[in-house]
């Protein structure tokens, strides 16, 4: 008896909540609050909110230089950087620097990667490599590249091989924690389906762990990559003849800050490009990730 | 049973974790047999060393005193002999269902026509004839484990071992599961050896079940489902209705309680 009861009852309820909703149908339209707890906005909002970012921030640059808050020298304006960055691309062969300083990086960060990813993924997989090996990685770690210019100075003449060595060394002992770490974290189930599959143990290292290990690793060498360029331009401002860190050295000596902050773009944007080009290798080499959060 | 049928055998198998001073027991002097074609099932309460008796079976781990014979051979660590199916999902995210299923024969150099044959078949006996170029990720639990299924099955082992094969499946698609391995079984006549620890997924699975005591993990006794001889069971209805079924639920549930109960305060 109750049941009926609740069931005559129920949808009384419902046709009720029903009208009420009809009756005003945009009151109860979801509205969208600026600030919202960890919740998605519509791709529109962050278009917009991403230049509006930009936009201020050049405003403020420029309205600073048009009220004349700091020396001219001291803080050309936005125009002024980009018209001097167009004369050094033009004019003063600047594209030649920029390629001298992205081959450092290439060359440096491919020997880097040549000895840090096979030695990370025996370091991960096998522990007594890793004994032998981790005192010795881990030391490094924690003596900063820079304080090695003197010595390669001293070693190299502040030619290639003193760059190409500073960002060698910058760089190798993170990338090879980094790796060991991703690849520790294979399962190890994966590894024993593999064994009781019948794979020996050069299988198991060529069709599991690598294999396991690829994204994480690509990963790593994109913020490494980063540091990379964080090293190149400490080592071609310290002493170099071409190469955008030599290039706004020698801006500097002529008071050319228009051409420092162009450097700087310029770097900001090769960085950019490179973090961009990664991402797609990670895309298109791991297409079974996609859709994967 | 005759002596030929018998395909495996643990002699004594004791396993010991640690050193000296911190030694957990994990096993004691187990010894048990598994015949040709026959559907095993380790069973008993947590802490009772079934997976590491599963993973010694395996080769994945040695065990301190005793051996292990397939066909009359000592074992020596793993081999494509004895396949294994883990409780976690272990498809390889990088491969697509079929690339998973043809994994072990690429391992073992078995021709691509034979290869492609064999993986084929296997993908329809587990019903992912539809998902061959999918990659696992994209598939959901169940299908996975079925995954893991063909590709041990492809490769051809003398003896299948199940660790807890269904356990981190919800309830439904753990039945359909179970009722998909006795086909399975009726189509391949594999042999298996299979751990649980669910009551009735090892008497609906089972021929024969071998009863593992806990803390140190010992054999408390071999039950051999003498209500289910000859009855042709499909699902898991036609097991309830089984006369006999509760008789064997209850024995079991009992043994499991005091066995429980013993090991209290443990693991």
């Amino acid at each position: 008896m109750t049941g009926t009861i609740g069931q005559s009852s129920t949808p009384d309820n419902m046709s009720g909540a029903a009208t009420s909703s009809t009756a005003k149908p945009f009151r109860n339209a979801p509205r969208q609050r600026f600030f919202e707890f960890k919740k998605d906005i519509p791709a529109s909002w962050s278009i917009i909110l991403g230049i509006s970012v930009w936009v201020l921030f050049f405003g403020v640059w420029e309205f600073a230089v048009w009220q004349q808050w700091a020396n001219e020298i001291l803080l050309p304006g936005p125009t002024k950087v980009l018209s001097a960055l167009y004369t050094m691309f033009a004019d003063n062969g600047f594209l030649n620097d920029v390629l001298i300083s992205v081959g450092r990086v290439m060359l440096s960060f491919a020997l880097a990667c040549a000895v840090a990813i096979p030695l990370g993924i025996l370091m991960g997989t096998f522990r007594t490599v890793d004994a032998f090996f981790s005192p010795f990685v881990s030391a490094w770690r924690y003596l900063p590249a820079p304080s090695f210019i003197p010595l390669l100075l001293m070693w190299f003449g502040a030619g290639d091989m003193q760059k190409l060595s500073l960002l060698f060394i910058g760089v190798i002992w993170f990338l090879i924690t980094l790796i060991v770490d991703h690849v520790k974290s294979v399962p190890a189930d994966l590894i024993c389906t593999s064994v009781t599959l019948g794979g020996n143990r050069w299988q198991v290292l060529r069709t599991v762990v690598v294999p396991a290990s690829m994204p994480n690793i690509t990963v790593a060498m994109r913020q490494m990559l980063a540091v990379s360029w964080t090293y190149l331009v400490i080592a071609e401002i310290t002493a170099a003849d071409a190469g955008i860190g030599a290039v706004m050295m020698r801006a500097k000596r002529f008071l050319h800050v228009d051409e420092i902050m162009a450097g700087i773009l310029v770097i900001g944007v090769l960085g950019l490009l490179f973090d961009f080009l990664l991402r797609q290798v990670h895309r298109f080499a791991f297409p079974y990730l996609e859709g994967r959060h | 049973m005759p002596l030929d049928d018998t395909i495996l055998t643990a002699n004594n198998v004791s396993k010991v974790f640690g050193s000296k001073a911190k030694a957990v027991e994990a096993l004691r002097e187990v010894s048990f047999s598994v015949a040709r074609n026959e559907l095993c099932i380790l069973l008993g309460p947590s802490g009772c060393g079934k997976s590491t008796l599963l993973n010694i079976v395996a080769g994945l781990e040695n065990p301190t005193s005793g051996s292990v014979s397939l066909d009359g051979a000592l074992i020596h660590g793993p081999s494509r002999q004895r396949g294994m199916v883990f409780q976690g999902y272990t498809s390889f995210p990088w491969l697509t269902v079929f690339e998973n299923v043809e994994y072990g024969m690429k391992l073992n150099g078995v021709a691509k026509p034979e290869r492609t044959e064999r993986a084929e078949r296997f993908i329809d006996l587990v019903h992912l004839t539809r998902f061959r170029d999918a990659y696992p990720n994209t598939l959901s639990g169940g299908m996975k484990q079925r995954v893991a299924i063909a590709r041990t099955l492809a490769n051809e082992p003398e003896i299948l071992l199940m660790d807890e094969p269904f356990g981190a499946l919800d309830a439904e698609t753990r039945w359909h599961m179970q009722e998909m391995l006795l086909e399975i079984v009726e189509t391949t006549h594999t042999t298996i050896l299979l751990v649980t620890h669910d009551i009735q997924e090892a008497i609906f699975l089972a021929d024969k079940i071998v009863f593992l005591s806990a803390n140190p993990g010992r054999l408390k006794t071999v039950l051999d489902l003498e209500f289910k001889k000859g009855a042709d069971l499909k699902n898991k209805e036609d097991l309830i209705a089984l006369p006999g079924y509760l008789e064997c639920e209850r024995e079991i549930t009992a043994l499991m309680r005091a066995e429980a109960g013993k090991s209290d305060g443990d693991d």
